[in-house]
């Protein structure tokens, strides 16, 4: 669990998303706090499809899964399985 | 008349109606009425001032807009997309002391953010509104003025398009026209409310008496089940339908019952047409082309002229005169060449506090668009570029010229040229060449582009180059960098 959620901060960190000094808490709202748009989340999705070998099916694309570290960190969890 | 007038007119006459959804709870116009009654109260000491709104799109927002408009004072929507600087450099220009937020956004900024404004006002999510500070202050504003619609000011000069209340009502009812928008319609809006297009959404349903769903393009599995929640006009500029179609079997499905597709904001091409017939045989697609300049819109393409002229802008809508004028202002013929020009109720006032500016576009009573544009012989009207070096990027509208100067200015290059370059979903992106300086690092380029220039203009790509991308008379424009960008990824 961790590990994944290092990885998701660090690709938001390496695509300037979010600058290397700051913070994010685990269900901090990407999107409210206007980390990421809807053109990232979609190039995010990309990002952790090839990464974790998933596929993400249409109907987990909300807010619960994508618009924290906690929902993608479960998501990517439940779907790796 | 004011558009918060229509929403009083409805609470009279179809209480019951409803106004607005957004998720899981609607509004009907008579509570939407009594809110904004609410929102409005304390600003009614007010005397015609501006106020800045600094609110996540959403029915909050519209409740907001509408109270500025029912106090008779002047709305300044602030771009939330934009970066905190850009906000800042546009508040400055504006010379806005009031401001309306919802508490989402006063935590997003901070208290540091609010300190320059005189008057503060926080919207909590139950619409009660708490008053931090208060300060009568007496302006001076054009006496006609009602709105603010920020066009640019990402990186140059923000320029503000002033509206008045008959340049809304008035573009709000050509909208009717167009899209034959009923009380029992419902539209959706998931584009943003603070621009052009996604305002004459909101004026038009709710000057119709019909409905609104407030959502965004964040989430798809949201999207689609807000399309498929009985919404009967969907909106969107020509990456929203991109992004869509990436999933043809629920566009297929939410589409089902859809009436109409309207589009703005960019020109649609063939393939999204074909895309979106092939899925839903039976929706009108509706192509609009317009500018702030004019409160939305200007022009339109009727549904069953999509297939063959989906290259122009079809014709003027109600209410709207258009022609094609050369350098000497007069009416060029058919197929010549010129600057597409407009007149109606729906031209803006100018622009806030810049009558030079205001000269330049509004000549005669003609607002000169910049667009370059030819006439064909059934009327329509074909774009054939700009007089000017703006570009659209991801459906936005912009200036290279001020985002390259607004790079120069604030990292260590020598110089920055941007590049159009395609891109899957948002029709058109940007590349960078840069001609590097000592210290020059493509990091800490990226970084800086990404936190302080919306996503759309996060460049896909930054080449480094020696020399300056010259045409063959020695000038610096759109077409010379192209060419040099095709030449250096070329020679990769």
């Amino acid at each position: 669990m961790e590990q994944i959620k290092n990885e998701i901060v660090d690709y938001l960190k390496a695509n300037s998303f979010m600058d290397n000094n700051s913070s994010l808490k685990d269900g901090d709202s990407l999107t409210q706090n206007g980390i990421i748009d809807s053109i990232g989340l979609l190039e995010l999705m990309d990002y952790i499809c090839e990464k974790y070998s998933i596929e993400i099916p249409e109907d987990m694309l909300t807010p619960e899964n994508f618009d924290s570290l906690q929902g993608i960190t479960n998501m990517i969890t439940k779907l790796a399985k | 008349m004011q558009i918060d007038a229509y929403i009083t007119e409805y609470a009279r006459k179809t209480p019951q109606n409803i106004a607005l959804e957004e998720g899981k709870s609607s509004i009907s116009y008579s509570c939407l009425d009594n809110n904004i009654n609410a929102i409005a109260s304390p600003l009614m000491d007010f005397n015609h001032c501006r106020f800045a709104i600094l609110a996540e799109s959403g029915v909050q927002y519209i409740k907001v807009l509408m109270a500025v408009y029912r106090s008779a004072n002047i709305a300044v929507p602030l771009p939330i997309e934009f970066p905190k600087f850009s906000l800042e450099k546009i508040l400055d220009a504006a010379h806005v002391t009031n401001i309306i937020a919802t508490d989402t956004q006063y935590s997003r900024f901070g208290e540091h953010f609010f300190e320059r404004f005189g008057t503060v006002i926080v919207i909590s999510s139950d619409t009660s509104g708490k008053i931090l500070r208060k300060k009568l202050e007496t302006e001076t504003n054009d006496p006609e003025l009602r709105l603010v619609l920020y066009t640019s000011g990402t990186t140059g000069t923000p320029k503000g398009v002033m509206l008045s209340d008959r340049n809304l009502a008035a573009n709000a009812e050509s909208i009717i026209k167009v899209l034959r928008i009923t009380s029992r319609d419902k539209g959706a809006l998931v584009i943003s409310p603070h621009h052009a297009f996604g305002n004459s959404i909101i004026n038009s349903h709710l000057t119709a008496g019909g409905s609104i769903r407030v959502g965004n393009m964040n989430f798809i599995d949201l999207v689609f089940n807000l399309i498929g929640s009985g919404v009967s006009i969907f909106y969107g500029v020509p990456s929203t339908y991109r992004i869509l179609l990436k999933y043809p079997d629920r566009f297929k499905k939410a589409f089902a019952n859809v009436r109409t597709a309207a589009s703005a904001g960019g020109g649609m091409d063939r393939a999204i047409v074909k895309d979106i017939k092939e899925l839903a045989p039976d929706l009108e697609i509706l192509p609009m082309y317009g500018q702030t300049e004019a409160t939305a819109r200007l022009a339109y393409l009727p549904a069953e002229d999509v297939d063959e002229f989906v290259d122009t802008i079809g014709k003027a809508i109600p209410g709207v005169i258009l022609d094609v004028f050369d350098s000497e202002h007069r009416p060029a013929g058919p197929s010549t060449t010129g600057e597409l020009v407009a007149t109606g109720d729906n031209i803006m006032l100018g622009y806030l506090d810049d009558e030079i500016a205001t000269e330049k576009r509004i000549i005669n009573g003609w607002l000169h668009t910049g667009d370059l544009a030819q006439k064909l012989p059934n009327g329509y009207v074909r774009l054939l570029g700009r007089k000017d070096d703006l570009i659209k990027i991801g459906d936005h509208r912009v200036n290279p010229r001020e985002i390259e100067r607004n790079i120069e200015e604030n990292n260590e290059v020598s110089r920055v040229f941007v590049v159009p370059v395609y891109h899957e979903l948002m029709g058109t992106a940007i590349s960078l060449m840069v001609i590097p300086a000592e210290g020059t690092e493509i990091e800490k380029l990226f970084a800086f582009c990404r936190k302080s220039l919306p996503g759309y203009l996060c460049p896909r790509e930054i080449l480094f180059i020696d020399h300056l991308p010259l045409s063959e008379n020695g000038k610096i424009s759109n077409r010379s960098i192209i060419e040099e960008y095709q030449h250096v990824k070329a020679s990769m």
